[in-house]
């Protein structure tokens, strides 16, 4: 029982991994406490959902529209509202709260059209496998796969390529890259759009799993929030050790008390984080003396 | 006209929310999210005093308010420790933990089966059963909460308040007792977030945990970021228009499966239009710079 | 008699050591001054004494308290004042308000209090204003009185940060470059009223870059390089050090 528990929290913790990297993204490099990322999330799951149940396209093509949607969205949201906010240099509680805005509108904007009700994706019963005494159901199979590729991809592209350079260096040391001239602009929005279509793989694959209703963005967001400063603010892999922690410590939970405490277990993992260990699992103690 | 009455009791009982919250968020300038929670506290111990321990409604309350500022203790040390957006991350921790308990404690909060039967306040033999008795009590608990809030946001306390929001180093450089002011702020928010809990239980006699969401806490935050914070204009500006907007699109018509929808779409437009070119709200003093 | 002693006091940041060893005896009603190239860890002194930062090593006593593991607001109200190098008026508040928040008020600001003692605590208020006015009036912005503090220019900044430094009546008053920004014919009167309120038993301590100030008013020079004292003394003889006209006035 607890082995079959764990072995749901890992598949969780893989799933959600993806989407925190994606939001640890974005924070890292511009600061943003982006919570319209969770309107992202949805905006992805209801366009592939449109495409599929209602415009009755083949199940790749959905998919591919349910993220590129996702990922638009994300650079609309970048370009529309916080660059004019970043170029007048307004403060980041000018931009949560911008930013929250965007989220109840959009939020409110799908319930309108799609209704409040929960919208299941993939037709029936899931094929499942059977190892031993743990049972996986095929989703979790593909979400475990997913995440592997995902994470060897985001991690070489970090670490290997020049736009992961750039990225890295914007974290480190933002105003050095807008003098050498390096479009800053620009790299946002690929920021933006990465971060956005990771937002959009875990919507994806779980409502394809679960079903979705326009709320499930937030509880999402919260996970990436605490998985990223449970991980290590500022090293940009850290979220994935973040979610684990999480998602495994749930499971725990379950098995030992219930599942109705989750939510509070998510965000006592954070406030003891903040209290005890700001810097998270990775990060390291900066002493950041500033006055 | 009852109508009209209902409308001014919801003004008088938001309207105690958001001086309240004004007290952290304006002049303080810590922008809770928790508010919602010290709210449902507030409703919950009044409750659960009048209905289990048969306490009156004014005696309730003082329970209400104690254990309310008790709780606001939890959230007003973080405060101390974690600047800006790690901060408001906390305190919409502190929102959601709470809503987990009344949601799950079901022994003692019935959770979301709700608390049904909630009596109405009872004073010298008069029963405030009547919609328009219970609205000059609600006016009265406004206008005592304006006049003492009032007073504290033009004393040397509010003062220093503002000070502490401007600039914390500066002012603890002249001598200003930073955390002290701070947790003064938010048990002083906290005790008056439980009287508009109170007035809110006994008009409405039921309670659930879906009446003190995130959701609702935003909606809080909201009335000052749109009304405007920092003064005593603001709040007020803010709670006249975020109530009367929703009834304004009934007036006009929108039907009601999608006017709550609607409403919203329209509060997150505002906050966007707002935060990008008039940061201070309609009538607030305190721009969110 | 020496009112504030800072005994081998050293800070590092990230392994920089901005403060090394140093141990100073500032004397009361004396005005010293610290020069020394930028860097050099003048200012990271007075946000040592200030209780911004703690000493990783070291003890700084004040009329023979220890305060170095004192919060800054504790230290302010024991009577020691700072002026920032980038002034840190409160913008939006008005010029008055800011001169009233230097009162230490324990009662009006404290909420239990205030309401027991509403009468008392209006009745301070009154008076806080009208001395609050006179400091206004003596730096002469009596005419910005309600305007707010960033309406004002930075010489009219600086000058309103020093009326909120007089009327906190501190004993010790750490000034970080109170010249810098400022006319010359303005910089003669806040001179002027620094040696006025040497006359009334304060102690001050300042960082300047300009020499002049430095060879006008003080009574003793401490010079500073890279966390260091290298050099004290009267203000001539430090300035005639050949190390210093080496090393900081380039000559």
């Amino acid at each position: 029982m607890i082995l079959q528990l764990l072995i749901n929290g890992l598949v969780s913790g893989a799933l959600y991994s993806v989407m925190a990297l994606g939001f640890a993204l974005i924070y890292n490099t511009t600061k943003i406490f982006h919570i319209a990322h969770g309107a992202v999330y949805a905006v992805s799951s209801y366009a592939f959902f449109a495409s599929l149940r209602l415009l009755g396209l083949p199940l790749a093509l959905s998919l591919i529209l349910g993220l590129l949607s996702g990922t638009l969205l994300g650079i609309i949201i970048e370009i529309l509202v916080y660059r004019p906010l970043y170029q007048k240099k307004a403060s980041s509680g000018v931009i949560l709260v911008s930013s929250i805005g965007i989220y109840i509108f959009i939020i409110n904007l799908i319930a309108l059209i799609f209704g409040n009700e929960i919208k299941i994706l993939a037709p029936g019963i899931q094929k499942t496998y059977k190892y031993g005494s743990i049972i996986l159901t095929q989703i979790q199979i593909i979400e475990i796969i997913v995440f592997i590729a995902v994470l060897a991809i985001f991690i070489f592209m970090i670490r290997a390529t020049k736009f992961g350079k750039l990225i890295r260096a914007l974290s480190n040391n933002p105003t050095l890259l807008s003098t050498l001239g390096i479009e800053v602009l620009k790299l946002r929005i690929g920021i933006f759009a990465l971060g956005s279509l990771l937002a959009g793989i875990t919507s994806c694959l779980s409502s394809w799993d679960i079903g979705m209703d326009p709320y499930v963005g937030m509880p999402m967001l919260l996970l990436s929030a605490v998985a990223m400063i449970a991980g290590g603010i500022g090293i940009f892999e850290a979220p994935v050790l973040g979610a684990f922690l999480i998602t495994i410590t749930q499971s725990v939970a379950i098995w030992k008390i219930s599942s109705k405490w989750q939510d509070t277990i998510t965000f006592a993992i954070l406030i003891i984080f903040l209290l005890v260990r700001p810097q998270g699992i990775l990060g390291k103690r900066k002493r950041i003396e500033e006055l | 006209m009852e109508y009209i009455v209902h409308i001014l009791i919801m003004i008088c009982i938001y309207g105690i929310l958001a001086l309240s919250l004004n007290l952290l968020v304006g002049y303080s300038g810590l922008l809770s999210l928790s508010h919602a929670a010290f709210y449902a506290i507030g409703a919950y111990t009044t409750t659960l005093f009048m209905m289990n321990a048969e306490f009156n409604f004014f005696t309730a309350l003082i329970y209400g308010i104690i254990v309310t500022a008790i709780s606001a203790i939890f959230i007003a040390y973080p405060s101390l420790r974690l600047k800006g957006d790690y901060f408001i991350l906390t305190s919409l921790g502190f929102q959601l933990i709470i809503f987990n308990i009344l949601y799950n404690w079901v022994g003692l909060t019935k959770g979301p089966y709700g608390i049904p039967g909630i009596p109405k306040p009872r004073l010298f033999g008069i029963e405030f059963y009547s919609n328009y008795l219970y609205l000059l009590l609600s006016i009265f608990f406004f206008s005592m909460v304006f006049i003492f809030l009032r007073l504290l946001y033009n004393s040397p306390f509010g003062r220093a308040l503002k000070a502490l929001r401007e600039d914390e180093i500066a002012a603890g450089a002249l001598g200003k007792e930073v955390p002290k002011l701070k947790i003064w702020a938010f048990i002083i928010a906290s005790a008056i977030a439980a009287i508009a809990g109170a007035l809110y239980a006994s008009y409405i006699t039921y309670i659930d945990p879906t009446s003190f969401t995130l959701d609702e806490s935003i909606f809080i935050v909201s009335i000052l970021l749109i009304g405007g914070s920092g003064n005593i204009k603001g709040p007020l500006v803010g709670t006249v228009f975020m109530i009367i907007l929703p009834e304004l699109l009934r007036f006009i018509g929108l039907p009601n499966t999608i006017a709550p929808n609607v409403r919203q779409m329209i509060y997150g437009l505002l906050l966007i239009i707002l935060m990008r070119y008039r940061p201070q709200g309609l009538a607030g003093e305190y721009r969110f710079e | 008699m020496t009112i504030l002693e800072l005994n081998n006091i050293t800070k590092t940041f990230g392994g920089i050591r901005a403060v090394d060893s140093i141990t100073i005896g500032f004397k009361k009603s004396k005005i010293t001054g610290l020069i020394g190239p930028n860097g050099a860890g003048k200012t990271t002194l007075f946000n040592l004494i200030n209780g911004f930062f703690k000493p990783d090593f070291g003890i700084i006593r004040y009329k023979n308290i220890r305060i170095d593991s004192k919060p800054p607001w504790k230290i302010a109200k024991l009577g020691i004042g700072r002026l920032f190098q980038d002034v840190r008026v409160f913008g939006k508040l008005t010029v008055l308000e800011n001169v009233l928040l230097a009162n230490i008020n324990e009662m009006g600001e404290s909420p239990f209090t205030l309401l027991l003692n509403l009468k008392e605590v209006k009745r301070q208020e009154k008076e806080n204003i009208e001395k609050a006015k006179h400091w206004i009036n003596f730096v002469g912005l009596s005419n910005k009185e309600n305007s707010p503090a960033e309406s004002l220019s930075f010489g009219q900044q600086k000058l309103l940060a020093i009326a909120r430094l007089l009327a906190g009546n501190y004993e010790v008053l750490l000034l970080d470059e109170p010249t810098a920004g400022v006319n010359p014919a303005l910089i003669k009167s806040i001179l002027k009223i620094f040696l006025k309120m040497i006359e009334y038993g304060k102690t001050i301590i300042f960082i300047e870059h300009n020499m002049n100030v430095i060879l006008e008013i003080a009574d003793w020079v401490y010079f500073l390089d890279e966390g260091k004292v290298t050099a004290f003394g009267s203000p001539s003889d430090v300035l005639e050090n050949p190390e210093v006209r080496k090393t900081y006035l380039g000559l």
